[in-house]
């Protein structure tokens, strides 16, 4: 048990170093209305980088998720505010374009046998494309209170959004880690070849994957518009590099086959707790990602060198 | 000794087919250039004008540069996303040598140099420390962004010394960097395909055990290739830093995503062992043409990046096609 | 044409011929495990030396350190009575030693002609590489081996297996070989590609090359080699003269004990029709294959590696679906789409390639033995922990699997105990029908024996078995019956008294069209 998670250990022990370091920095880090307000924030990237854990682990990548946030939210504008939909039929809309999306990559990566990284870049470019194409630079502002209050308002103490976040985190670890989907997800990852010799259902898992995490990036556009109250082509620009890096860091095996949703959450925090200690703590955020850039690199470098000591 | 008559039985492979298979994805590339300009220049006579083709083929000379390197990059089967990033850390490195009042050769070769060095750092972590070169460059370039920006705390440069703007200069009156994508593509070319060490790119990403079995120093190699591509990603930037009186300190936005698409769209199979850098620099000069268009037919340019996904999945499509239709034929 | 082969005259019998690469007391461990141990032999310009030995015996690890690509743990090689190391490739090819391995070390995308001069291109006067007169020398090599049907300019990716090798081999002269080891080229080729494999290899022997043949077919290395070593569980067990040994006296060595003793048959009753196939096609290997297994039945299926029989066990299994033709279990018809409605069907596939195909080997005994039925230990989607924990201990108990506990990893498993846990993930399907692809490749004789024990075990419960196996030995010990494929059809089938060596050995290559090739090209109207 502890073997296989000595990575979500030793990542857990950084992150609880750096909130110990950084609230010796700044009195306002601990406090609850800065903590809720992370929350606030981290919540698009996060609810992106559990499905990502998925896509991961199962040996795939999808570069095309802030793509499709941005389509997702010229859209959500388009038909609210163009087509005169109502709102929530819009945003159901919108969902389910988002997952048509990602079913999209996933057929052209299941069926046609196209590596998942050259056939989400192509996507990445096309998605945004029509995001600006259809959006003509033009943005939608005036939306109604109650969907604001999706992205800017609480319940019961904490912020709606992290309502959201804390399901979709609880959904995703029992999924990866208790049920039969996770095990197939992880044996597609580590083998997809003897997965399928084993009658495991590898296209449909992979196709299910695809379409959930276009599903979580629409999702996510719909609480980042409620969150900044206009839509813009440009959302979700570099999106896929903040999930990718946080699943990494969170221990996911960039060749499939190991990582959790508990590493995952962990990375998050690490690299939001860094974000947010240091600007409180006076460093530029360009800084920051400077460091997030070295923690990954090292990361990496430490977890390969140990696996290959393990292995010889 | 071998008896003629039998030699000249073997089947052959004519010099038209030949060239038609080594070089037929780059033709086809050309012809959609050529269809492009006969079409739109048709509509749009002002879109074939001189002066258009100049702005355009020449404001795009960058991108056809640095996706050399990236050619080579990826015939190796790795990727690098830093290759924006890192272009952005150049420009400023130049830019300030140049404001500085250090020699303008200066100038010009520390981008060169620096993005090998600054590569080679990438290198080493891909091929001896085996960590995946998609993930290396991803934590590269938030080290060269985020480092950029804190050192340079955003400033711009300006005052850039007429002398030192190469690319609003010009060779016998052409501008310099359409002289120097065409020269660099050439040279680039004839070294991948003339050269035992070019030849070696396409070993190591067609089967790289076979590639160590022949004697190549695999792992050295995909350093120097790292540390090449970071010099062609320096001779890009001079081209890029030069067009304007400033240099900003801020990375042009998805300029990775740019390079690495008219790698692939000019053929380089990202399955690794396939692909020309003569590719490369004409599908650059391809979305070139086709963002210059879009306003000459009176389409809004906002599509453009809708076009050029298309035309990604539809190229890589092929090459999937292409590669199961070869392997089901040697089931026979 | 400038052919770089010592051009040297076939030596005297009397006079010994000179030592070109001689091994001493070789070993070689990989941590714990000991592959090889104090092996030696030499190999004489002009004579061709068989190396022998059953799968596992350390064979390939032997020819990886000859091609300098793994450096030996004790020992010696002399070049030409000189102590040598080969650190890399570069010094074994340095030294004039040229490797043709069994699994092709080929680059697909490349031009044929590329491919044999690929890391020793020739250059022009200018030091570039010189294409011109790399396709004429090309073409001139291929040509030397009687070669005269590949186009140098196609990709290799479009060469049959057979083609594949002679460009290797072609590489290998390029090199200016002295001495050339080939690893079980015979292999993957047809009886009369192989037979064209040997002609070549005796030609290059008449040259001067001194030639480390590996293989394991009996009748080859009778037929060219002057000397053999055998080799058995990476231990040296001797070396012989070709003409003071026979067949019988090479088998023990292998193996240690008589054949007897390996392949436990025991009876059991044959019932009803299982398996009924009628004229299965899929893909280009499997034409109209009909055949029927019995309850309590084994079934050998023999037949040369591309005559179709995996590709058939494929399409059983559902991994290249049926184009036509129609199969019943139990005398119900099924259609057969998928691994998953093949598993449904009641049909098990223990496939040929276990690292690849039969195991997850990052993923631990539990997690594979659970792995085929994981829908039925997790009602409702959750996993049920104990039940798949009960099932794993059940089948790890049943089949003996020597491990540390069901919790460790498959990939530190011996290739006998990750067969047992592939074949305990499929028992537990509860199946009507078990395809056993190469059941004991790569395992070792104690191993071995018991998964034949088990086998017979299995049949005596009533399992209906379909075995394939390139060992015929095995083949015959074990069939109650043998089926022989060949371009994809039943083409004989023998009871167990009938199914003599011989006569499986001549079904299995007969031709039904005398036109067919197996090249790539077909326009070869001038063969001389």
């Amino acid at each position: 048990m502890l073997r296989r998670h000595t990575h979500e250990a030793v990542l857990a022990l950084v992150t609880l170093l750096a909130i110990l370091v950084l609230s010796l920095q700044s009195d306002q880090f601990l406090s609850v209305a800065n903590l809720l307000n992370q929350g606030r924030l981290m919540t698009e990237v996060a609810l992106v980088a559990l499905v990502m854990t998925f896509v991961i682990a199962s040996g795939g990548i999808d570069l095309s998720v802030g793509s499709i946030m941005g389509l997702s939210a010229i859209l959500l504008g388009t038909f609210w505010d163009g087509f005169g939909l109502p709102l929530p039929l819009a945003m159901l809309a919108v969902l389910v374009v988002g997952t048509v999306c990602g079913l999209f990559n996933g057929i052209i990566i299941v069926h046609f046998g196209m590596p998942p990284l050259i056939a989400t870049l192509g996507t990445l470019a096309l998605y945004r494309g029509l995001a600006e194409g259809i959006s003509q630079a033009r943005s939608v502002r005036g939306w109604p209170e109650w969907f604001a209050r999706l992205g800017q308002g609480d319940w019961l103490g904490l912020p709606v959004q992290v309502w959201i976040l804390l399901a979709a985190l609880a959904l995703a670890g029992a999924i990866l880690g208790f049920t039969r989907w996770g095990r197939t997800v992880y044996a597609i990852g580590a083998s997809e070849t003897a997965a399928r010799f084993s009658g495991l259902p590898v296209d449909a898992t992979k196709l299910a994957i695809y379409a959930v995490s276009g599903f979580a990036s629409a999702l996510a556009a719909l609480i980042f518009v409620a969150r900044v109250s206009t839509t813009r082509s440009d959302m979700g620009t570099g999106l896929e590099l903040d999930v990718i890096t946080a699943v990494v860091l969170g221990g996911t095996s960039i060749f499939g086959g190991r990582g959790t949703i508990l590493g995952t959450a962990l990375g998050l925090i690490l690299v939001q707790v860094l974000e947010n200690g240091l600007s409180l703590a006076g460093v530029k955020g360009d800084g920051t990602i400077v460091l997030i850039g070295v923690v990954l690199i090292a990361t990496l470098l430490v977890s390969t060198l140990t696996e290959r000591r393990a292995r010889a | 000794m071998t008896d003629l008559s039998q030699d000249a039985a073997a089947p052959r492979t004519g010099p038209i087919r030949r060239i038609l298979r080594d070089y037929g994805h780059e033709l086809l590339v050309v012809a959609a250039i050529i269809a492009l300009l006969v079409v739109v220049g048709a509509i749009n006579p002002r879109f074939v004008s001189a002066r258009n083709m100049t702005s355009v083929f020449s404001g795009n000379a960058y991108i056809a540069v640095a996706a050399i390197g990236m050619t080579m990059i990826i015939v190796t089967r790795n990727i690098d996303l830093s290759v924006g990033a890192l272009i952005g850390v150049l420009a400023t490195v130049s830019g300030t040598l140049a404001v500085s009042g250090a020699p303008i050769w200066v100038a010009w070769v520390a981008p060169i140099l620096c993005g090998a060095l600054i590569n080679a750092v990438t290198g080493l972590l891909v091929a001896y420390a085996g960590i995946p070169s998609i993930v290396v460059t991803l934590g590269m370039m938030a080290i060269l962004q985020g480092g950029l920006i804190s050192v340079t705390g955003g400033a711009w440069i300006s005052d850039l010394p007429p002398e030192f703007l190469l690319a609003k200069m010009k060779v016998m009156g052409l501008p310099m960097p359409l002289v120097w994508a065409v020269a660099l593509t050439v040279l680039a070319a004839a070294w991948m395909r003339l050269t035992p060490y070019g030849r070696s790119l396409y070993l190591i990403g067609g089967n790289a055990e076979a590639a160590r079995a022949v004697g190549i120093p695999v792992r050295r190699r995909i350093v120097e290739v790292f540390m090449i591509h970071g010099a062609f990603a320096g001779l890009a930037t001079l081209l890029f830093a030069t067009q304007l009186q400033v240099i900003q300190s801020t990375t042009p936005p998805n300029l990775e995503l740019l390079i690495i698409t008219a790698a692939v769209i000019g053929g380089v199979s990202i399955l690794g062992g396939t692909g020309t850098v003569i590719g490369a620099s004409l599908a650059a000069v391809l979305f070139a043409a086709i963002g210059s268009a879009l306003i000459f037919v009176n389409v809004s340019a906002y599509w453009l990046r809708a076009f050029i996904g298309v035309l990604i999945l539809v190229t890589v499509l092929f090459d999937v096609m292409r590669r199961r239709r070869e392997t089901r034929q040697k089931g026979h | 044409m400038d052919i770089h082969i010592p051009e040297e005259a076939r030596q005297q019998p009397d006079a010994a011929p000179p030592v070109r690469l001689g091994v001493r007391g070789i070993s070689k461990s990989f941590g714990p495990v000991q592959a090889l141990r104090q092996v030696q032999l030499d190999l004489r310009a002009g004579s061709i030396h068989a190396l022998m030995g059953e799968n596992g015996a350390g064979k390939s690890t032997l020819v990886k350190i000859l091609a300098g690509m793994h450096a030996p743990t004790a020992g010696d090689l002399l070049v030409n009575g000189q102590a040598r190391r080969f650190a890399s490739p570069r010094d074994a090819t340095a030294a004039g030693v040229a490797v043709v391995h069994q699994e092709l070390l080929l680059f697909g995308e490349l031009t044929v002609a590329e491919n044999i001069f690929s890391g020793h291109y020739p250059r022009t006067r200018f030091g570039t590489v010189d294409w011109s007169g790399m396709r004429r020398r090309a073409r001139a090599l291929l040509a030397e081996l009687d070669c005269h049907d590949i186009d140098v300019d196609t990709k290799v990716a479009a060469l049959s297996v057979a083609l594949r090798q002679r460009v290797e081999i072609a590489r290998a002269l390029n090199q200016e070989a002295r001495v050339l080891i080939l690893d079980e080229p015979t292999a993957a080729l047809a009886e009369r590609d192989a037979d064209r494999l040997l002609d070549v290899v005796l030609q290059l022997r008449d040259r001067g090359v001194a030639i480390l043949y590996v293989s394991h077919r009996m009748n080859e290395i009778f037929r060219i080699a002057d000397e053999m070593t055998v080799l058995r569980d990476g231990q040296y067990v001797g070396t012989v003269e070709a003409r003071d040994t026979d067949e019988a006296r090479l088998v023990s060595m292998m193996v240690g004990r008589s054949i007897d003793q390996v392949f436990p048959k025991v009876e059991a009753k044959i019932g009803r029709p299982v398996l009924e196939v009628d004229h299965l096609c899929a893909g280009p290997l499997v034409q109209g294959a009909s055949l029927t297994v019995r309850a309590g039945e084994i079934v050998g299926l023999a037949g040369l590696v591309g005559s179709g029989r995996t590709e058939l066990a494929l399409t059983l299994f559902g991994i290249t679906p049926a184009r036509s033709g129609r199969i019943r279990i139990d005398g119900a018809e099924v259609r057969i789409t998928s691994p998953r409605a093949a598993r449904d069907a009641g049909i098990a596939y223990v496939p040929e390639d276990r690292g690849h195909q039969g195991l997850v080997k990052s993923m631990n005994i539990r997690e594979n033995i659970s792995m085929a039925v994981l829908d039925r230990v997790s009602p409702g989607g959750m996993l049920r922990r104990a039940e798949e924990a009960r099932i794993a201990r059940d089948g790890f108990d049943r089949l003996g699997v020597r491990a540390a506990g069901i919790e460790q990893v498959t990939g530190e498993l011996s290739g006998g105990n990750q067969q047992k846990v592939v074949i305990a993930k499929w028992l537990e399907t509860k199946p009507k029908l078990l395809i056993l692809d190469e059941p004991t490749r790569g395992i070792d004789v104690g191993a071995k024996s018991e998964i034949h024990r088990l086998m017979g075990e299995m049949a005596q419960q009533g399992l209906a078995i379909l075995m394939i196996s390139s060992e015929l030995p095995e083949v015959l010990a074990m069939s109650d019956r043998v089926l022989v494929v060949a371009e994809g059809r039943i083409t004989a089938e023998l009871p167990r008294a009938q199914a003599t060596p011989e006569a499986v050995g001549h079904a299995m290559t007969r031709r039904s069209d005398p036109g067919t090739r197996t090249g790539g090209s077909q326009q070869t109207g001038a063969r001389a």
